[in-house]
């Protein structure tokens, strides 16, 4: 079977009823539909085949095979700055690149697809014989940097190292040279009678992937987050005690911004979960902590900064209090506008919007999943209570998203107050199908197509989230599913 | 009354434990109100009770997880950070209790062993001996017999093991370090004294580094005061406690 014909059967009508008065989705009419769905397998041979068009695509990723091992398991996606490209790195240490299908007047219902562009090994296990422990090459996150020339480069990390990889299209390679033949054997020179310039021809185009700088030996504690500086030339590592920050060209050092670490181990009692550098503002920079404070640093201040700008922190609210309020107040990810002027912060249950300039309390809260709350004593012995889901803004910061379990993953209008749950699944995804709202029926009587909070699959977590930067196309990880939505006008 | 009321809590105990097992339960005090308890003049210490069971399924459920470093399961900072927490919560929430009764002022720092109130006894229970046996780790434990009626069961979890521990993982590079340094008797040191006093059971702790995870079950205060039917009951929960706890040294 043609692959091009298994995605056009995939993919639906490109459906319209975009409010874009209101920049919202209405959720009345049609909503998102599944652009693709890309199994992350281990592919069963690493041969790539050629296309009609001068674009290789990796077959194997996208034949439908009936088995996926652990290393499938897509651990962190992210579109880059134009959109053009969508990132996801996996358990297994892999990079998948996808790149949007060009806009095409013969077949305009293609536009919005993403094909894979290049795939390659990021980062391997590694051992530290040092504590005897095996270093996983999970790959925790990636940011992209901006373009600035014709090729692309993002950052990868996994607990230890970051690197700074270049992806490069080459299409043409020099022919004709003097010493070699076409076949690359030597040439006798005693052969050669007369000389040429080789001259650059077309070939068909080949995407390399080559690690140009490594960052590593600065971390004693997992990484958990990285953030590219707008100044492009700097960019922080945090992990659960310190805050690196490195400048892009050099490797061999970094200053240490932030350090938690108490003199005695034993006073310990909070770590930090995510960092991340402000969008403009290349001096100030936010990190969260386990205990559910946000703090706001600004660099020019001190050189260690350990003494914050700002500190957010909501008070606790008595009457909810109980053995697991602290774990479900620990922030799993933070997240800045777009426009600079707010943050967002994920906790086990809710999504938080804060303003930059009120410390007190959280300009917006919204329950992910509240009917988790009686259950929190189980979620605690099935470790489920640890999760770490992540959340992001759309383009215009006027809609928030978040994943949940059952592969279920929320969207919140912070205009309209609407929110929408909405289900990343092979079950529903057929040719054409706009996804269809859920809900989870917390009590009593449970309609037709409502699920009951024990039914809920808590193997099934949607912990990684994507939105491209101008348009309303998201990425989902479930597992070692990635699926692609849009929901654009016609 | 008595045995009324006895019987409930044994079976609300027993609907609890079968309850855990199978599926995600809820267990609240609200859902356990409605647990099929009809005497409403037991909803209150009812309530305290699924409370104070909560807690020490919680307990349990903590010491758990942070045992399975001797399964070579590394814990990630993160996790054993709000998992040490909640331990902390749980003994404080303990140690007020406590205080209550006692009506004097409880000492943070853990002073409770020199207070006069505390009888130098310790109690480990059979379990933490079999679990010995089982694991080279761990070496047997100082006192030699485990009578039922003491209040107050405590793990024991010698100082071999946390060594073994930080031999293996560095302090610097590890949350196992973390927890080795991590003088968990400061926690556990004001142990609800039993008020079966008996004082050929030698002292348990107080040898400086040791990691010591001693935890009181001692589940309602108010039994301290001569109800007889308080002490039976609570008897009865130790009788239980026991068992959980053994079966956790035994399985680990």
């Amino acid at each position: 079977m043609n692959v091009r014909e298994k995605k056009e059967r995939q993919s639906g009508e490109p459906c319209m009823i975009w409010d874009a008065t209101l920049e919202s989705l209405a959720w009345k009419s049609r909503g998102w539909e599944q652009v693709c769905r890309y199994q992350d397998l281990e592919p069963a041979d690493s041969s790539m085949e050629e296309e009609n068009e001068t674009r290789k695509i990796n077959n194997s990723f996208l034949r439908d095979h009936n088995y996926a091992t652990e290393a499938d398991i897509i651990s962190t996606v992210e579109f880059n700055s134009t959109g053009e490209l969508l990132a996801t790195g996996d358990k297994g240490g892999r990079v998948v690149v996808f790149q949007r299908e060009q806009e095409s007047k013969t077949q305009p219902h293609r536009r919005g697809e993403y094909n894979v562009y290049s795939t390659f090994q990021s980062h391997e296990p590694e051992f530290d014989y040092l504590k005897s422990l095996e270093i996983e090459e999970k790959i925790n996150k990636i940011k992209w940097l901006p373009q600035q020339n014709a090729a692309y480069f993002l950052l990868s990390t996994n607990d230890k190292t970051v690197k700074l990889w270049k992806i490069s299209e080459r299409d043409k390679r020099p022919e004709g040279y003097n010493l070699k033949d076409e076949d690359g054997r030597f040439r006798d020179p005693s052969t050669i009678t007369t000389l040429r310039v080789p001259v650059l021809q077309p070939m068909d185009l080949m995407v390399e992937a080559t690690a140009r700088r490594v960052f590593s030996n600065a971390h004693t504690y997992h990484i958990n987050s990285i953030s590219v500086n707008s100044d492009l030339q700097t960019f922080i590592s945090t992990d659960d005690l310190r805050v690196n920050l490195w400048n892009l060209e050099i490797t061999d050092r970094s200053f240490n911004i932030v350090d938690i670490k108490p003199a005695n181990m034993e006073e310990l009692t909070e770590v930090i979960t995510s960092a991340e550098f402000h969008p403009q503002q290349c001096h100030t920079f936010a990190y969260t902590s386990s205990k559910g404070c946000i703090r706001l640093c600004d660099m020019r201040q001190a050189a260690l900064c350990d003494r914050h700008c700002k500190y957010f922190e909501e008070p606790e609210d008595p009457s909810t209090r109980s053995f697991f309020s602290e774990i479900i107040s620990s922030i799993s990810d933070v997240k800045f506008s777009h426009n600079g002027r707010y943050l967002m912060t994920r906790d086990y249950l809710t999504v938080k919007v804060w303003d930059l300039q009120m410390e007190n309390k959280p300009l917006e809260t919204y329950q992910v999943h509240d009917y988790l709350r009686g259950k929190l004593c189980s979620l605690y012995e099935n470790d489920c209570i640890f999760d770490k889901f992540e959340c992001v803004w759309n383009g215009s910061d006027s809609v928030i998203m978040t994943g949940s379990y059952n592969n279920f993953f929320r969207m919140f209008d912070r205009n309209t107050k609407r929110d929408v749950t909405l289900e990343a699944s092979r079950e529903n995804s057929k040719p054409r199908a706009i996804l269809k709202p859920r809900k989870v029926c917390v009590g009593g009587k449970r309609r037709k197509d409502e699920i009951s909070v024990d039914s809920l699959d808590f193997s099934k977590k949607i912990l990684h989230t994507t939105w491209h930067p101008h348009e309303n196309i998201i990425a989902v990880a479930a597992t070692n599913n990635l699926y692609i939505f849009q929901d654009k006008v016609n | 009354m008595l045995g009324r009321g006895v019987k409930r809590k044994w079976s609300c105990l027993e609907e609890l434990e079968a309850e855990e097992l199978p599926n995600a339960s809820l267990i609240s005090p609200e859902e356990k109100k409605q647990d099929g308890e009809e005497d409403t003049g037991e909803q209150q210490s009812k309530s305290n009770m699924s409370h104070l069971q909560q807690r020490q399924l919680v307990l349990s459920l903590c010491l758990e997880k942070l045992q399975h470093y001797q399964a070579g399961m590394e814990l990630s900072l993160r996790r054993s950070v709000l998992l040490i927490n909640t331990l902390r919560q749980i003994q404080e929430e303990i140690r007020c209790d406590g205080s209550d009764v006692r009506l004097h002022s409880v000492n943070p720092d853990g002073c409770l062993l020199r207070d006069d109130f505390r009888e130098d006894e310790s109690v480990t229970c059979p379990g933490c001996a079999e679990g010995d046996r089982e694991s080279p780790s761990l070496s047997p434990p100082l006192s030699p017999e485990m009578p039922f009626q003491e209040a107050n069961i405590s793990l024991d979890l010698q100082k071999s093991l946390p060594n073994t521990v930080s031999n293996t993982f560095s302090d610097a590079g590890n949350a196992m370090g973390y927890l080795s340094d991590l003088a968990l008797d400061d926690i556990f040191e004001d142990i609800d004294t039993s008020m079966y006093e008996t004082s050929d059971l030698p002292p348990a702790w107080g040898a400086g580094s040791l990691w010591p995870v001693s935890v009181s079950f001692w589940p309602d205060e108010d039994a301290k005061s001569r109800s007889s039917a308080g002490t039976l009951q609570s008897c009865l929960l130790d009788l239980n406690e026991l068992d959980h706890i053994m079966e956790i040294l035994v399985k680990s």
